[in-house]
C-alpha cells in the first residue's frame, strides 16, 4: 500500500495487533525535576520534569525540553525521588498571625521621639532645613 | 588578502561541501521528528537536525554574496550531481543505532573542522566557527553521551552499536575525501586538509569509542567511501533531492 | 475535543460525587470557588482525578499524534525558511505531548501505561489528526486552523482548578501562538500567489473545514454531570461556546483573503451575536472517532511502530534499582 507519508512509506509498518502492551512498565525511565537558571546571579527555578535513565541523560535531555526556546545559564536536575516536599494538609504551619509586626521594618518609627527631644533641647531639624533649599532651588 | 579568481573558485567548492554535508545530514535526522524513541530525545534530535540545516544556511549565504545564486534555489533546485556532500549524509536514517553513530562520527569530524577553520585567514569562516561552536558542543555532548552508553549498556545495544559502527565506518572516511583544490586552500591558509582533520578525528573518535566499549576495524580493512565530493553519490541522494524539492518546484513563478 | 471534558459512558449512569466525603468534598470545592489551584498530593474527588487523566492524556496523545500528519511535510517542505520553521513547530507539538504527559503523570498513571492505550485504541485522541494532510496547502491550514482551534481550547482550559494542567498549558500557549503566526503567514503566502498556490490553499480549506467544525467537538448536552465538571473547573466553556469563539475570530480573516469557506449559510446573525452554520455531519465525526477515518489505522500504526524501534533504547538503560516516583508538580 501506498501512503501519503513519504516517511510511512519507508517504515516496515507493524501489524495491528491490539491488546500487546508495547511498553513494559519503567521502560521510559524515572523523572528528574528540572531546575532553570535564566541569568547568572538569579535563582534557579522548577520548570517542569524530564524522563531519563540516569543524571547525564537527564541534562542532555532538560537542555533541549527546557532551554532551547528561553535564555538560560544554567540547569540543574534532581531525580524526583530525591525531593522532600513538605504536605499541603500542612500549609497551616505557614501561617502567621498579625502580631509578628515586630519583624517588619514598617513597624519601626521613631521620629516623634527624635522631634519632641529636638524641640526641647533647641536642636534644629534637619529635614526642614534641607526642605527650605529644596523650595529655594524650585524657585 | 587578497583572492584571485582560481582560489575563488576552490574556496567556493569549499564551501559546498561544508554545507551540503550539513544540509543533508540535518535533512536526515529530521525524518526522526516525532518517531524518536523516546520524546525528550526526539525534542533533543529535532534540535541537532535544525541547527545542521541552519549552518548550512548560513554557509549558502555566504556563497551567495560571493556570487552563486540564492540559497534555496541552491538547496532545492540543484542537481544531485551538483552537490558536493559525503555519502555517509545521504543514507536513509535506518534504525537509531545508525542515525545515532553517523551523527557522531559526522559531529566530530565537523567540530575539528571548524576550529580549524576559527583560525582561517577568510574571516566568513573564521566568524562562522565561532558562531556555532556552541550548538556544535551540544551535538558533540549528544552524541558522545548516547554511544558511550550504548556500547555498555547491555547485549542488544552493544550488538547494534557496533554493528552500526561497522556499518558506517568506511562511509565516515568519505568525509575525508581529499579535493583537487586542497594545495592551493592550503597556501592561502583557509583550510590545512582533510588528511590533517582525518587524523584529528580519528584521535578524538577513539578515545570515546574506547570508552563505549566499541572497536574500530583494522586500518588494513579501511575502504573510503569517496566520490561525494566529486558529485558521484549513492542512490539515495537523487531521490531524497526529488523529496525536498518537490512543493519547491512545483510552481516556478511562486514564492514559498 | 482536543481535551474538553466529555462524560464517559460508564459514569453517565451514575453520579460524579457518589460515595465520597462530603466534608472533603466541600473543603475541595471551596478551594475551588476561591480561585486556587489544585495540586497532585491534594485531596480529591475520583470523578475529578479520573476526568483530567482522560482529558490531559487525550490532549497529550493529540500533540504526538498531531505531529505526524505535519511531520509528513518537513521533507517536503518549500525552501529553507519554512522547512526550519515546520520542524520547530512539529518539535513544539512532540515538546507539548511532553509537558502534558508529565501533567498527566502527576496524577497518578504512568507514561507507559498512557502511551500503551494510546496504540492499543483504549485512549482517544483528536478526531482531526485521522484526515490525511494531502498538500503543502493542508499544513498551512493545519498550522493555521487547528492550532487556532486548539489555542482556543488550550487558553480557556489553562484557566482550570488542575495547577500542574495550567502550568503546561501557559507554557504550550506561548509558543501556540509562534504556530498561529507561522500557520497564517504560510496561508497569506498561498492565498496571495500564483493560481496554483492559491488553487492549494482554497482545496484544503475545502477538505478541511468539516474536520475544523468537528474540532471542539459535538454540543454537549446539558446534564447534572456537565454542571459538576464546570463548577470543579474540569470544563471551563461549552463545546458550542468554543466553536462560537473560533468562528468570531477566524471566519472574518479568511474571508479577508477571498478565500471560500464552503457552508452557504455560515454568517454572523447581528442580532444574537452568535455565528448560524450548517450543522457537520455529527455521524461522521461518530464514525471517524470510533476508528472508520480515512488514516486512524495509518496513525496508530506508526506510532506503534515509533515505539518498537526505540524499545531497545529505553530497555537498554533501565536499571534493576531504578524505581518511579510520581513526579511532584
Ligand atoms: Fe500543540
Ligand atoms: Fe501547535
Amino acid at each position: 500500500m501506498e501512503y501519503i507519508d513519504p516517511r510511512v512509506n519507508r517504515m516496515e509498518l507493524p501489524a495491528n495487533d491490539d491488546g500487546k502492551e508495547i511498553i513494559e512498565s519503567l521502560e521510559e525511565w524515572e523523572t528528574y525535576e528540572v531546575f532553570h537558571q535564566k541569568k547568572r546571579g538569579e535563582q534557579h527555578i522548577h520548570v517542569g520534569i524530564v524522563h531519563a535513565a540516569n543524571p547525564e541523560i537527564a541534562l542532555l535531555m532538560a537542555k533541549e525540553a527546557f532551554g532551547r526556546r528561553r535564555q538560560t545559564a544554567n540547569l540543574w536536575v534532581v531525580k524526583t525521588s530525591a525531593v522532600t516536599a513538605t504536605d499541603y494538609e500542612d500549609q497551616d504551619i505557614f501561617e502567621t498571625t498579625p502580631e509578628k509586626t515586630y519583624r517588619e521594618a514598617s513597624d519601626y518609627y521613631c521620629m516623634d521621639r527624635i522631634r519632641k527631644y529636638q524641640e526641647e533641647h533647641g536642636i534644629e531639624d534637619r529635614k526642614e532645613e534641607r526642605r527650605k533649599k529644596k523650595e529655594v532651588r524650585v524657585k | 588578502m587578497s583572492i584571485n579568481t582560481g582560489e575563488m573558485k576552490d574556496i567556493k567548492e569549499f564551501l559546498y561541501k561544508i554545507a551540503d554535508d550539513q544540509l543533508i545530514i540535518g535533512h536526515r535526522n529530521s525524518e526522526w521528528t516525532g518517531l524518536g524513541p523516546v520524546l525528550e530525545e526526539d525534542i533533543a534530535f529535532s534540535s541537532i537536525a535544525q541547527d545542521k540545516i541552519g549552518q548550512s544556511l548560513h554557509i549558502y549565504e555566504i556563497l551567495h554574496s560571493m556570487g552563486e545564486e540564492v540559497p534555496d534555489i541552491i538547496a532545492f533546485a540543484r542537481k544531485a550531481k551538483d552537490f558536493r556532500c559525503s555519502h555517509l549524509t545521504e543514507y536513509p536514517i535506518g534504525e537509531y543505532d545508525f542515525s545515532l553513530m553517523r551523527n557522531f562520527f559526522f559531529n566530530h569530524a565537523e567540530h575539528l573542522r571548524f576550529e580549524m577553520l576559527a583560525s582561517s585567514s577568510l574571516e566568513p569562516l573564521a566568524n562562522l566557527a565561532k558562531k556555532y561552536k556552541g550548538e556544535i558542543k551540544y551535538h558533540i555532548m549528544h552524541s558522545d553521551t548516547w554511544v558511550k552508553q550504548l556500547g555498555r549498556a547491555n547485549e542488544e545495544s552493544h550488538t547494534r552499536m557496533q554493528s552500526a559502527l561497522d556499518k558506517t565506518f568506511n562511509l565516515a572516511l568519505g568525509i575525508f575525501e581529499e579535493s583537487d583544490f586542497a594545495d592551493a586552500l592550503r597556501e592561502v591558509k583557509v583550510f590545512d586538509g582533510e588528511s590533517v582533520l582525518q587524523d584529528k578525528w580519528f584521535e578524538e573518535i577513539s578515545s570515546i569509542l574506547d570508552k563505549a566499549g566499541l572497536v574500530i576495524p583494522e586500518r588494513s580493512k579501511w575502504v573510503p567511501s569517496y566520490g561525494g565530493r566529486k558529485g558521484q553519490h549513492t542512490e539515495y541522494l537523487e531521490p531524497m533531492l526529488e523529496e525536498m524539492g518537490e512543493v519547491f518546484r512545483l510552481d516556478p513563478k511562486a514564492e514559498w | 475535543m482536543y481535551g474538553n471534558a466529555q462524560i464517559d459512558i460508564k459514569e453517565k449512569s451514575k453520579s460524579l460525587i457518589e460515595g465520597e466525603d462530603p466534608v472533603k468534598l466541600a473543603e475541595f470545592e471551596a478551594r475551588i470557588i476561591r480561585g486556587e489551584k489544585i495540586e497532585p498530593k491534594d485531596w480529591m474527588p475520583k470523578a475529578y482525578r479520573n476526568q483530567l487523566i482522560r482529558m490531559i492524556e487525550q490532549h497529550a496523545h493529540s500533540e504526538i499524534i498531531g505531529a505526524l500528519p505535519e511531520g509528513t511535510w518537513i521533507t517536503r517542505a518549500p525552501g529553507f525558511r519554512r522547512k526550519l520553521a515546520l520542524m520547530a513547530k512539529v518539535q513544539d507539538e512532540v515538546g507539548h505531548g511532553q509537558l502534558l504527559y508529565s501533567a498527566a503523570e502527576t496524577l497518578g498513571k504512568t507514561r507507559e501505561s498512557m502511551i500503551n492505550d494510546l496504540i492499543n485504541g483504549k485512549s482517544k485522541y483528536s478526531n482531526v489528526f485521522n484526515y490525511p494532510a494531502l498538500t503543502w496547502g493542508d499544513t498551512a491550514i493545519i498550522a493555521w486552523l487547528i492550532d487556532a482551534g486548539a489555542i482556543i481550547n488550550q487558553v480557556t482550559n489553562s484557566k482550570g482548578s488542575y495547577g500542574p494542567y495550567c502550568r503546561a498549558l501557559e507554557r504550550i500557549c506561548s509558543e501556540e501562538s509562534f504556530h498561529l503566526k507561522y500557520g497564517h503567514d504560510n496561508v497569506v503566502y498561498l492565498a496571495t500567489g500564483t493560481a496554483q498556490q492559491r488553487e492549494l490553499v482554497q482545496d484544503a480549506l475545502t477538505r478541511w473545514w468539516q474536520p475544523i467544525m468537528h474540532f471542539h467537538g459535538p454540543p454537549d448536552k446539558v446534564s447534572e454531570h456537565t454542571e459538576i465538571l464546570m463548577k470543579w473547573k474540569v470544563k471551563m466553556a461549552t463545546n458550542d461556546e468554543m466553536r462560537q469563539r473560533f468562528l468570531d475570530e477566524y471566519v472574518p480573516k479568511i474571508w479577508d483573503l477571498g478565500l471560500t469557506i464552503p457552508d452557504p449559510n455560515l454568517k454572523k446573525n447581528e442580532s444574537t451575536g452568535q455565528w448560524e452554520y450548517t450543522e457537520p455531519d455529527w455521524e461522521e465525526f461518530k464514525r471517524v472517532i470510533n476508528g472508520g477515518g480515512p488514516c486512524n489505522k495509518e496513525r496508530l500504526q506508526v506510532r506503534r511502530w515509533a515505539e518498537e524501534r526505540g524499545a531497545w533504547v529505553r530497555r537498554a538503560l533501565m536499571k534493576p534499582e531504578q524505581k518511579y516516583t510520581v513526579p511532584l508538580a
